[in-house]
């Protein structure tokens, strides 16, 4: 047989790499599930690492099922907002059937929130309140290769930011990966306070954020970049200012909301207020 | 066993190994062998992704026109990979690890050592032969990963499978080991030990 022939070459090509996209396509469906769990028990455990409940070390000590155990147990109530910080829907939180945010789901959200020809509806925005009193909310945005998402939780109605977790599909090894692999990246954003409001909600700033005269990161909303990885520091910067704008009403009139019980709170109220507005109000009430 | 199919899985192990004297597939062995469990599963990855890839292009040798053979190998190449990279994702044990390989599981169909074997090799003889070969190689390959990521892990971060071992001992882990410089140097070393043993690797 010649196999030099033109016509023998191309129907060959042709169907072997039919032959394996059929097979590609039929495996990937029939581990799909497999695939979405595992995805479904590492996000989660992002989302508890950003809201302080251990180190992600820690949290993937432990299994698929205890995550999302944890989860079940330490979760008050997520729901999701438009951009006017309406909640639109409940996201059920019980064990056999939580919902959660996806990266992929956060794409289409980011597409949303946008806007352009990629726009699906109207942005629905996730958001996770925990027992512990933070509230956790996703970002989504481009790094320098790939996608790069990650979850900032906030202390209780305030813009302080209590912890933050964030993660990508294929930054460089060894730089822009630091976002993910450098708990002391992470942790340069806790105690900081997001500008809810403006556009720079949260600045990542080249050539280190104001420190005081300890050394001590002034509490404001700067946070250093990366060194040698700009354009994944600046992804983050545009991700973060993006989705956190996008969140900006719901945030305002939350921690608003607490400042103005705080007049009814002083007195005898006083050390009731300070863990709970909210509370607080109900109990007056 | 004949004496020459024992040649072909005992060369790649030791006197032919793909890494220290082919010097294939180096990039790969700086980047995952920070960790003793990540340099496993990609070594057991490449074994697979070599061996099948060698046996299905082994097969199909008489038929592939010449013309369009590196295509048809990428091809198959391509397939192994993905497929690989499917299962790891698949399994609670390998997601994380896969998670933290990330791209360099991707990056196995750029490894010189698949298509090295298979156009040396597979395309010239039996299927059988063929799979040994592959697997040989990617077992060669894999010792030489482990070999380096036991001194990385136990050197730079005290422990070896993620087990304390000379953290006990109040030793302070040594920050250059985790670079890739440090891997460069530590193959270095083997290759230097390998040809004081094999002295006709030499160059006079």
């Amino acid at each position: 047989m010649n196999t030099n022939n033109n016509v023998y070459t191309v129907i060959y090509t042709t169907v072997i790499v039919v032959i394996v996209a059929a097979l590609l396509a039929f495996v990937s469906q029939s581990l799909k599930a497999k695939q979405d769990a595992n995805e479904k028990a590492e996000t989660i455990s992002q989302m508890l690492t950003s809201a302080q409940y251990g180190t992600k070390a820690e949290l993937d000590k432990l299994g698929n099922a205890a995550k999302l155990d944890k989860y079940a147990e330490e979760i008050d109530k997520a729901f999701v907002i438009d951009l006017d910080g309406k909640v639109l829907r409940e996201l059920n939180t019980s064990r056999e059937d939580i919902e959660v945010y996806s990266p992929k789901q956060l794409k289409r959200q980011n597409y949303n929130i946008k806007g352009g020809a990629n726009k699906t509806g109207e942005p629905e925005l996730p958001v996770f309140v925990f027992k512990n009193g933070r509230t956790v909310v996703p970002i989504y945005g481009a790094g320098l290769w790939g996608p790069i998402w990650g979850y900032i939780s906030f202390e209780h109605n305030s813009a302080t930011i209590a912890g933050a977790y964030f993660d990508h599909e294929s930054e460089t090894a060894g730089l822009g990966a630091k976002i993910k692999d450098d708990p002391s990246f992470q942790k340069e954003f806790v105690g900081e306070v997001a500008n809810f409001g403006e556009s720079n909600v949260v600045d990542i700033v080249k050539g280190g954020a104001p420190k005081d005269a300890e050394g001590k990161s002034v509490v404001d909303n700067k946070v250093d970049a990366i060194t040698g990885a700009t354009m994944t520091s600046q992804g983050l910067d545009a991700a973060i200012d993006t989705w956190l704008e996008a969140y900006s009403k719901y945030f305002q009139a939350n921690t608003k909301a607490c400042e103005e019980n705080h007049d009814c709170c002083e007195g005898e109220h006083e050390e009731a207020c300070e863990g709970d507005c909210e509370n607080h109000k109900a109990k007056e009430e | 066993m004949d004496a020459k199919l024992k040649e072909t899985i005992l060369n790649p192990i030791f006197k032919g190994n793909p890494i220290t004297v082919l010097v294939l597939g180096i990039c790969s062995s700086l980047a995952v062998t920070v960790t003793l469990k990540g340099a496993l599963v990609m070594a057991l990855s490449v074994i697979v992704v070599c061996g099948i890839s060698s046996l299905i292009l082994s097969l199909l040798r008489n038929t592939i026109p010449g013309r369009v053979r590196i295509i048809v190998q990428l091809v198959v190449v391509a397939m192994m990979v993905i497929l690989v990279d499917q299962v790891l994702k698949s399994f609670e044990a390998t997601y994380a690890i896969d998670k933290q390989l990330s791209v360099y599981i991707g990056l196995i169909i750029t490894n010189c050592i698949v298509m090295g074997r298979i156009e040396a090799f597979a395309l010239g003889n039996k299927p059988w032969p063929s799979f040994l070969d592959g697997v040989a190689n990617g077992a060669g390959y894999g010792l030489i990963l482990i070999v380096v990521a036991f001194f990385r892990e136990l050197l730079g971060s005290g422990t070896l499978f993620g087990i304390d071992i000379l953290n006990r001992f109040g030793y302070v882990p040594n920050n250059l080991v985790i670079l890739p410089p440090f891997a460069l140097i530590l193959l270095g070393c083997i290759v230097w030990v390998q040809r004081s043993i094999q002295k006709d690797l030499q160059e006079k």
